[in-house]
């Protein structure tokens, strides 16, 4: 049997004397979209840190197609393909819209793909199209988050993690935003979801997991999950207002 | 006042502006992509000079041809500083002020006992000579080092906006973590930085050497002059760097014009607390949300 795309083998990670992460096992196969939901302060944000090497892993494994990438630098990890749409976006906003994405394109194997890459992306948001030489920072929330998926997308990756891509985007942002997953999604990317915007995580992924003060206490399919009472419990009640 | 006097302290201003960006470069290259300011930056420039002015001695060369020798000279020290500061804990401004503050009286110090009260000069005919230009009588040494100081500017300008190299400092300097999570090799951005920063300083300080006496501890003025520029210059790129330069030197040399040597550094300084009372925050670069 094929290694899965990506194996987290009992990772632990923190911050300075904080342990966040603790003994926490996943995995994702090529082509899946699997979703990570928790409480606030779970450890999802940290665990898709620590897969890009933002933050250290202080035991266990992370594989990126059956080869070990923790350890790696930041660049090193991007550069074997794994992208993330980090939390808060982190555009260049004093750079035009169409340098982001190209900055996107930096990787030499991203950058034989940009004219293709671009078309994809235009193609799905059309209002990047049109605001190609306007900052970055002039742009509305929702088309910053627009372009932080682009750029992520620029650089071609085999694995796409996304850090709570729904937080903070009016609902008509929200629904274009999960039409144009669900349209990466049909052409075979694989992604790595993370976020509090459960129901709607949860509806588009093939499988979940739930994270509790950092280890995975449930795994199943999405939709499953989702009418599980363990779930209901530690997360809808906690956060009512997560979906509408 | 005579227009030729007002149009050559202009002109002069202008050539003196050049100068001083040339100066300030390294500075303000250094703290855009690491946000770390740099105190011993004039103390590298006097190094560069005093290292030109004993090669000048013992050769007897042209001092244009000692530019490339003390820059290369100061390569190692480049991946010195680099290795501390890759270490400085959060916040980076503040605990670079207190690490280079250390090293700058390091430097100070070591410079003073190797040299001590000597003051330098690399008096070379070939750059004190007057030329004439549209009837203002100009130093050759000022022209040739503003012409320098053009070169470099624009070709920095280019590599930095047209080249791979450019676009990798350019994203480091904005977010250095997102720019790590596009593949760009953020250590090798900082790395080439800070080498082109030190070369830059150390060819600089031989041009220095060749128009102002060095002293051992002259760098502190040429640091401040470098933060001053860098807060006018804002954002960091090497046209505003110029911009900065050129307008203190034409502020200077007017000041000077009007009303004597005494007012030159009281008018530069008020300046100064101008910029910092307009753009609150002054040297801490904005940071993305």
């Amino acid at each position: 049997m094929t290694p899965p795309l990506l194996d987290v083998g009992g990772i632990e990670a923190g911050y300075n004397d904080l342990t966040i992460l603790k003994d926490c096992s996943l995995e994702v196969r090529a082509g899946e979209v699997v979703a990570l939901v928790g409480p606030n302060g779970a450890g999802k944000s940290t665990l898709l840190k620590t897969l890009c090497g933002l933050v250290p892993a202080r035991a266990g494994t992370v594989r990126l197609d059956g080869e070990r990438i923790d350890g790696l630098t930041p660049y090193a990890i991007a550069a074997r393909g794994v992208a993330l749409v980090p939390e808060g976006r982190r555009l260049f906003v004093p750079l035009t819209v169409r340098e982001n994405l190209e900055l996107g394109a930096f990787l030499p194997r991203a950058r034989a793909r940009q004219e293709e890459t671009l078309r994809l992306i235009f193609g799905l948001f059309p209002t990047l199209q049109q605001r190609q030489s306007v900052a970055a920072g002039d742009l509305s929330g929702g088309e910053q988050q627009m372009l932080a998926l682009a750029r992520a997308l620029m650089t071609y990756p085999r694995l796409l993690c996304l850090d709570d891509p729904f937080l903070g985007l009016a609902p008509p942002v929200t629904r274009r935003f999960s039409e144009a997953l669900g349209e990466l999604t049909a052409r075979g990317m694989t992604i790595l979801a993370a976020g509090q915007h459960v129901r709607r995580l949860l509806r588009l992924a093939d499988r979940a997991y739930l994270l509790e003060e950092g280890r995975v206490t449930l795994s199943g399919s999405g939709p499953g999950l989702l009418r599980d009472e363990r779930l209901r419990r530690a997360l809808l009640e906690l956060t009512p207002d997560v979906e509408r | 006042m005579s227009p030729t006097t007002l149009a050559h302290a202009i002109v002069a201003g202008v050539l003196l502006g050049c100068f001083y960006a040339l100066m300030a470069l390294g500075f303000s290259m250094i703290r855009s992509v690491t946000r770390a300011l740099n105190l011993t930056h004039g103390d590298l420039i006097i190094l560069g000079g005093y290292l030109g002015y004993w090669l000048w001695i013992g050769s007897g060369l042209h001092p244009l041809f000692l530019v490339p020798v003390a820059a290369a000279a100061l390569l190692p020290l480049a991946l010195g500083w680099q290795w501390l500061f890759q270490r400085l804990r959060e916040p980076k401004e503040l605990s670079s002020l207190v690490l280079t503050f250390g090293l700058s009286l390091f430097l100070q110090n070591g410079m003073l006992a190797l040299w001590p009260g000597e003051y330098r000069l690399i008096a070379s005919e070939a750059l004190t000579a007057s030329v004439s230009l549209g009837g203002l009588t100009l130093n050759r040494g000022r022209l040739l080092v503003a012409g320098l100081a053009l070169a470099a500017v624009g070709s920095l300008h280019v590599a930095l906006g047209h080249s791979r190299w450019g676009r990798a400092v350019r994203a480091t300097s904005v977010d250095r973590e997102a720019a790590a999570l596009l593949g760009i090799n953020v250590d090798q951005a900082t790395q080439s930085t800070f080498l082109l920063a030190f070369a830059l300083s150390g060819g600089v300080g031989v041009l220095f050497a060749t128009l102002h006496y060095l002293s051992p501890s002259g760098g502190a003025e040429l640091t401040l002059l470098a933060i001053v520029l860098t807060i006018w210059s804002g954002a960091g790129h090497a046209r505003s760097v110029l911009g900065a330069g050129i307008l203190l030197g034409v502020v200077e040399t007017l000041t000077l014009l009007w009303s004597g040597p005494r007012w030159r550094e009281l008018i530069v300084a008020l300046m100064l607390l101008g910029t910092l009372l307009a753009r609150a925050g002054g040297l801490v670069p904005r940071r993305s949300r």
